[in-house]
Parts: C-alpha cells; structure tokens; sequence
C-alpha cells in the first residue's frame, strides 16, 4: 500500500530533480506535529553528493486559518529579503500534479527548537529582548515598497482596524457552531471605541508568538515562522498579539510570551520599531488580539466538526483555546472584571 | 450507561498519557496522542457539567429576559424576548438543550447590543441592566472553564 509518505517522497523527489535541474534523493521525512495550518514535513534531500535539509508545507484538507499560500510565501520571501531571520524560501508551486496539492518549500532551519516548554530559564529574557526587537524590525517595514501589494490587500492608516474587526466578525458569524455572546459583545465594543489612525502601514505578521519562532540553545532567535496570516496594517496589531495572555504560562501570566515584562517588551519594541505603544491604541489591539483569538478558535471548531480534516489540533484548539479567549475577553470587558490579565480597561 | 463516565473518560486520557506516549517513538505521534488525551479530559469535564450548564444558562436568561422585556421598546425584540421568557426545556438530551440555549443566546446578544446602544442614550434604567447582563457572562464563562494541565 502506497502511504502518504510515500507519495511525498516520489512527487517531491521528481520536483527538486526538475527544479535543481539534478537528480534528487530523498532520505528521511518526518511529518511536523503542531501544524494547525499546513501540513509540514522536514525532508532530508541529497544532490550531487550535497546533503540538503528542506520544508515542505502542503495545504492542508482543512486547517485553523484560512489563508493563501502565495501570501505566506511572499511575506516570507520579503521578510528573508529585508535581513530578518526567516526561513530562505525556495519554491512555491501550485501544481497538483506533483503530490496532489499545492504545497511551498523552503530552507530548513537547524540547530533550533520551537516549543516554549523548552525555553532555559536563564535566556528568557535575551530571546525576550530579541524577540520584540525583531517585531519592531517588522513594524519598519513597507509592505507596499517590498512589492506585497498584489498579495495583500490595501488598506489606510484610518481604515485598518475596523477592516480587521470586519474581517473576523464575519468569520465568527459564519463559523460560530452555537451563539457566543462574549464575542459580539466585544465586536461591538471594538467598533463603537475606534482607535486613534495607525502611525504607519506596515507588514503585519498576523501571529507573531512564542511557538512560531525557532530559537537557539543560547536564546537567540534562528527563524519567523507562519507567516500565514501577514497583511498590511498597523503594526500595534502585531504588538498585541504577541502580549496576549493566551501565549503566557497561563497559571502565572507575569511574563509576556513567557519571556519579559510586559512593560519591558514594549519598550523595546518602541525602541526597535521608532514607534509609540500609546497605551489607549494598544488597548484596542489587545481586545481585538483577543476577539481575533476566538474567532480562529471558533473557526477550527467548525471546522473540526464539520471540515474534512479531523485533526485533534482543530479540536483542542477550539475547546480549551475558546474557552481561554473568552475569560480573557471578559476579563478585559466585563465592568466586574478584576483585570487579572494586567492593565486593559474597557 | 457507562457509571462514572466523566471518571472513565478521564482514566482513557490517563492511560494515553502515561502508558502509549512513552511507548510511541514518532514526534508526530506522540503529539497528537497528547492532543487526543487533553481533548479526552475535556469531554469528560463537560459530560459531567453539561446539563447543569445549559439548564442554568437557560434559567438566568428567562430571568434577564423577565426583567429586560418591559424596557424595551423596539417590537421585534421584545416579541422575541417574551417568546424565550416561555422556553422550558422540552427534553434533557444535551443536543436538546444546547439548541433551547443557542436561541436564548442570539436573544440575548441582540439585547445586549439594544441595551449598549440605550446606555449611550441616557436611559436611566440601562446602565444597571448592562451590568446584570455582564454578571450573566461573567458566570457564562466561568462555568465553561476547562481545567487543564497546560
């Protein structure tokens, strides 16, 4: 019997011998757990006697995010461009033909591990430092001047928030399984307490979060990873998410990301980026951070049920994640809210 | 019926947990077989609380309903909130009273928003109104809430 590997292996090795215009030999795959968007696999491919370690990410059945892959692979691609740490991407191909699906392939990264679990306590706070640093490098770029604008779509400094709000309202309505009243009620806080105009466009990375770096044993960041959900907007949405509770040791949310201070991360965003975290815009973003949340959550559980993919990721996500959002959510809005998760007031 | 289900269930997830995923040499395994067994754990939190949830959502939301439906002024809505004050489960299977809830629920988001909404036009009775609903959501989620590991 044929197995998925298998499949992968023939396809994949007869695409890079076209492409490196070579033959290609595929040695070990191994299937990426963790993936909720795309299927991942690390493959060891040999040329010319050159070993060569590379990612295949396939599109998937059904996943968490809805997202285009040419926008992933672009945002990559600028991203690498413009000197941050992302992965060298290689090639994107939307070809069935070749394994039965689209599917982008880059560079592998090594010598670097993602889960925050393993982080080592005493470089928490240098990948903490390197971390928002990096996402202040991010909020400097134009998506505009890197030639993104056929692959995202345009917006305006004024218009970006509410664009977003739009967005995800639409996708929790049409995806919630039953009704969520702490969803709509944040929805409807966020659009009648607009934020002030962003101070720039930016390249957003959409999830920029402990999970979707690889970093070093000695606390250094090797990679940006997912990139799926990049677009132009304000950078403070980036800012946000990667302050959200969700991505904190839940039990003892004291260190943003696991990894600073709260206050220290956003300094040293401001410093990196050139920008200020004003602290009523940066409330906004963290409440929208918090209702985009639920409506990934929401959505992977719509899908889980009623999607053709059935992986226990769309599952959990959607349970535990959902109900997480939405003590962050009330926490953040609810006038008897003791404001555990720090200092958002509503 | 399986005695104990919650207890059984969470048994399941232990047995995954500590007995196949030390025995499962694949990454990709042993992550989804974690996923599996967390996903087991929260099943067996809701076969348990499921029915007093949903029975208590929909009892607390007669009451707002109750209260809310002389205040409003809109027809449609008020129609809708006497329509619901009347909802009586009609069966105890969880699939029964999840659907009595789902519509207590688009009631109640609707009333929220028209409450919001006579907040910001200085009506005297709906500030205090907003403030039991948010006690509702306030219970809402913290009777949802998963206790889990990670």
């Amino acid at each position: 019997m044929t197995t998925r590997e298998d499949e992968l292996r023939g396809g994949l090795g007869r695409y890079l011998s076209r492409q490196w215009n070579a033959p290609v030999t595929i040695g070990a795959m191994n299937q990426i757990p963790g993936g909720a968007s795309r299927e991942t696999w690390r493959v060891q491919t040999t040329t010319n006697g050159v070993a060569r370690g590379v990612i295949i990410r396939l599109d998937p059945e059904t996943s968490l995010i809805d997202t285009d892959r040419a926008t992933e692979f672009r945002a990559i691609e600028a991203a690498y461009r413009s000197g941050l740490p992302a992965p060298e991407p290689l090639f994107l191909e939307h070809d069935l033909s070749w394994v039965g699906r689209p599917f982008s392939l880059t560079a592998e990264v090594t010598g670097c591990q993602a889960g925050a679990d393993g982080i080592p306590d005493e470089h928490r706070a240098k990948l903490g430092r390197r971390k928002w640093e990096l996402l202040g490098q991010i909020a400097r770029l134009d998506p505009i001047a890197l030639g993104l604008s056929d692959v995202m779509p345009a917006t305006t400094v004024e218009t970006c928030a509410l664009e977003q709000v739009d967005y995800w309202a639409r996708v929790i309505v049409a995806d919630e399984i039953h009704p969520n009243p702490i969803a709509h009620a944040a929805i409807r806080w966020l659009r009648r307490h607009p934020p002030p105009p962003a101070q720039k466009l930016s390249l957003v990375h959409g999830d920029y979060r402990t999970g979707n770096y690889l970093y070093t044993p000695d606390g250094d960041i090797g990679a940006i990873l997912d990139w799926e959900m990049a677009h132009m907007g304000d950078p403070l949405e980036d800012l946000a998410w990667s302050l959200d509770p969700l991505w904190h040791a839940w039990a003892t949310p004291d260190l943003a990301g696991r990894l600073l201070p709260h206050k220290e991360a956003i300094a040293i965003w401001e410093a990196s980026s050139g920008l200020k975290a004003a602290p009523e815009a940066l409330t906004w973003w963290k409440v929208f951070a918090a209702l985009k949340g639920i409506g990934i959550w929401i959505s992977s559980s719509e899908d889980f049920h009623n999607g053709a993919g059935k992986q226990p990721i769309l599952a959990l996500a959607g349970w535990l994640m959902t109900d997480r959002q939405q003590q962050i959510l009330d926490d953040y809005l609810s006038p008897h809210s003791p404001h555990r998760f720090y200092e958002v007031k509503a | 019926m399986i005695p104990h289900g919650a207890q059984g269930a969470g048994h399941l997830a232990t047995r995954i947990a500590m007995d196949l995923i030390p025995k499962a040499t694949d990454a990709y395994v042993i992550s989804d077989l974690g996923m599996i067994a967390g996903l087991i754990g929260l099943v067996a939190q809701d076969y348990d609380r499921a029915a007093e949830v949903l029975t208590s959502d929909l009892e607390r939301l007669r009451g707002l309903f109750a209260q809310a439906e002389p205040l409003i002024a809109d027809p449609d809505l008020k129609a809708r909130l006497a329509a619901a004050r009347e909802l009586r489960p009609v069966s105890l299977r969880i699939s029964a009273l999840s659907a009595d809830a789902d519509l207590a629920l688009k009631v109640l988001i609707d009333l929220h928003a028209a409450v919001e909404n006579a907040v910001d036009a200085g009506e005297p009775w709906a500030p205090g109104l907003d403030r039991e609903i948010w006690t509702y959501l306030d219970e809402y989620v913290a009777k949802r809430t998963y206790n889990a590991a990670f």
